[in-house]
């Protein structure tokens, strides 16, 4: 289970970022200015502004929002790489602020910029991060069996990262990220930027990890993995959640004035355009 | 099961090991560079010297009291009976300077009228030596004013026994030298502060690409957030880096110290005896044992700035522009170490690099006190200390790893 609860989190800006934005007009994208909220003189951005949700094992909980949103800090505030300013995590009933390493060994974690040690073979880099989370050998071996012969990773096991194709290397990746059989596995925008097949692999793992009871957390801008994917949701923007619910529970109260179901990426579009025009 | 840090090394160690441009940085350059410059400045310089030493050299006399009637100086006809000398006589002076200098000739010499006068009157006669300095050790114009010295000593005593005086009881004292510097130190003060620089320069380079590799490369590979998300702290990560950089430096040194070792104990060819022997009773193993000591610190010391710039850039690209300057910073102290009358003292001792570079160069030369040794040690060892500190800090800081 990952619970967020309050969460919060700015980022100090520089003189320049401030040029930039009074230059713009505007704060930064998805941020509010945490000083003097609308004012391109303040002297840091809140990136997330008292996020709560619950992801629930079994589940996969899909965290909604446009390019700038807050999301990627959220996830890295999750998997303890970013300290939060307020607010609670916990992992697996771990209280990730406290005790952030045993946090981490409850956790799988898996971006879309993740790349492989190139100068080591596909076998190195998923037998790296075992030992790191300090899998034993016995267990090693019969995961590591498991997971290669699942993704096909024993065929080219000896060969160096860097001269893998991307869907090989993004098969590798994901056997890295589950090697020490994490409770929880968070995705930020993990299929972002690879190709169809490549993709499917990240799916296939997301649904994998949900039969296996494990709890997921993925990140995206993609309505149809949200359709595909999510057991539940919640739609973020400028560090707020404005929607979140169950998938069908959020596409339930998706109704316009006629009473016509509206589809996930309509009611998407309306809740952003309207916490846009409380802001404006 | 292995600690994180533990785990990190490894890792670390394994990547860098199969990165060519660290290897040639750490293992083939230090190792090759000192039998290559030793060898090739050696037999370069000695072809040189004998070069410069066996050439006939080409000289022009213009005696302006020769012929028509004169007897003139004599020089021109002395100057046929030394070897290597090739006389021409000549009677115009205008385009001596050019010839010289456009290396038609190696020399000219210039008796101008007067010459006899002065010289019956037993005064000092004119005589211009024209020559052009060169990079091949001046041996021409030596060779020359050798041959002058000789004539000038006949002619002396000529004019001595021509005044009843003889030559011999004019030398009141006969100085024999004995210098007492032994070769060792001798070698110490002149090359010692050499040796350092280059020891210093491959400590640094050595953890260079390590380094970049390991921070901002890993950064710019989308690797590092994969690998803080794993139970390795902070801190442990910092280390396992820290201490690869810190080996890959170190190690780079002591091949440097190796590659020196096997090739002046080989007695490399071209080297001459006396220099070989004073390079041989410097590199006893105990001074060489000391050195390295020195240099431990300075390695740890070196990898934390390496680290710390290294973790602050975004890119491997602007990690080298930012480490490229720091190159200058380390360069300078150790050079200053070269010049002459710089001696370690109780403030220099706690300068880092150049306390390392003086140390060096005592120790080669025998002559280190204890109480800056000890100074240089301790102060290595709070600069090493500082260093793996600010390190591990500057890889708790968001800021600095999530730079954008």
């Amino acid at each position: 289970m990952i619970e967020v609860v309050d969460l919060t989190k700015s980022f100090p800006i520089s003189r320049q970022q401030r040029r930039e934005l009074a230059a713009a007009g505007a704060p930064a994208p998805g941020h509010a200015p945490a000083s003097v909220p609308g004012a391109a003189g303040a002297s840091s951005l809140q990136a997330v502004a008292g996020a709560s949700f619950r992801c629930s094992p079994g589940r996969v909980f899909a965290l909604l929002g446009p390019n700038g949103a807050g999301k990627t800090t959220v996830l890295r505030m999750i998997a303890t790489l970013l300290r939060p300013d307020g607010g609670r995590i916990s992992i697996a009933g771990v209280d990730a602020l406290a005790d952030p390493v045993a946090a981490r060994r409850k956790l799988g974690f898996l971006t879309g910029s993740t790349k492989l040690y190139e100068r080591l073979t596909a076998e190195e880099n998923v037998r790296y991060a075992a030992d790191l989370h300090g899998v034993g050998a016995g267990d090693y071996k019969r995961r590591r069996d498991a997971l290669f012969a699942a993704l096909g990773i024993d065929a080219y096991a000896g060969r160096r990262a860097g001269q893998l194709s991307t869907g090989m290397r993004q098969k590798v990746a994901i056997a890295r990220t589950i090697i020490h059989d994490p409770e929880v596995v968070v995705f930020d925008e993990a299929t972002s930027g690879l190709d169809v097949i490549a993709a499917r692999a990240i799916i296939q793992l997301i649904q994998d990890c949900r039969a296996q009871g494990k709890t997921v957390l993925f990140s995206t801008h993609i309505m149809s993995e949200v359709t595909m994917l999510a057991d539940d949701l919640a739609v973020f923007h400028r560090g707020r959640v404005l929607a979140m619910g169950g998938l069908e529970e959020v596409l339930a109260r998706a109704v316009d004035e006629r009473g016509q179901r509206r589809t996930l990426e309509d009611e998407f579009v309306r809740l952003i355009d309207a916490a846009e025009g409380v802001r404006a | 099961m292995s600690s994180p840090a533990l785990v990190v090394f490894r890792k670390e160690l394994r990547d860098t090991l199969r990165d060519r441009r660290t290897l040639v940085a750490m293992v083939v350059v230090p190792l090759l560079l000192f039998p290559l410059l030793m060898v090739g400045m050696a037999k370069f310089s000695q072809s040189r010297a004998a070069e410069a030493r066996d050439k006939t050299l080409a000289v022009a006399v213009a005696d302006a009291e020769a012929g028509a009637g004169g007897r003139g100086s004599g020089l021109a006809d002395w100057l046929r009976q030394e070897p290597g000398l090739a006389i021409t006589e000549v009677q115009d002076v205008t385009a001596l300077p050019e010839q010289v200098r456009t290396e038609q000739l190696d020399a000219a010499i210039i008796i101008p009228a007067g010459y006899g006068a002065a010289m019956a009157a037993h005064q000092p006669a004119p005589l211009q030596l024209l020559h052009k300095s060169s990079d091949d050790f001046d041996i021409p114009r030596t060779r020359l004013e050798q041959a002058l010295g000789r004539f000038e000593q006949k002619l002396l005593d000529e004019r001595l026994r021509g005044l009843g005086i003889e030559p011999r009881s004019i030398d009141p004292l006969d100085v024999q030298r004995t210098d007492v510097v032994s070769s060792r130190e001798l070698f110490g003060k002149l090359l010692g502060g050499l040796l350092p620089y280059m020891f210093i320069i491959f400590c640094f380079t050595g953890g260079m690409y390590p380094a970049i590799d390991l921070a901002a490369g890993e950064k710019e590979r989308g690797t590092l957030e994969t690998l803080l998300s794993s139970p390795a702290s902070r801190l442990q990560i910092a280390l396992g880096k820290f201490a690869v950089v810190t080996l890959t430096g170190f190690t780079s040194a002591l091949l440097a110290t190796v590659g020196m070792y096997v090739s002046v104990r080989q007695g490399v060819e071209g080297i001459p005896p006396a220099i070989l022997s004073a390079i041989q009773s410097v590199l006893a193993p105990g001074t060489i044992a000391l050195v390295l000591a020195l240099l431990l610190p300075l390695s740890v010391f070196f990898a934390a700035a390496l680290l710390m710039l290294s973790l602050y850039a975004r890119s491997y690209k602007e990690a080298m522009s930012v480490i490229s300057p720091l190159m200058i910073v380390v360069v300078v102290p150790a050079a200053i170490a070269l010049a002459p009358g710089v001696r370690l003292g109780l403030v220099t001792a706690l300068v880092p690099v150049l306390n390392v570079s003086l140390a060096t160069r005592e120790i080669i030369a025998g002559t280190a006190e204890p109480l800056h040794l000890a100074l240089v040690f301790a102060s290595l060892l709070v600069l090493a200390a500082g260093g793996m500190a600010a390190c591990a800090r500057w890889f708790s800081r968001e800021d600095i790893v999530f730079r954008s």
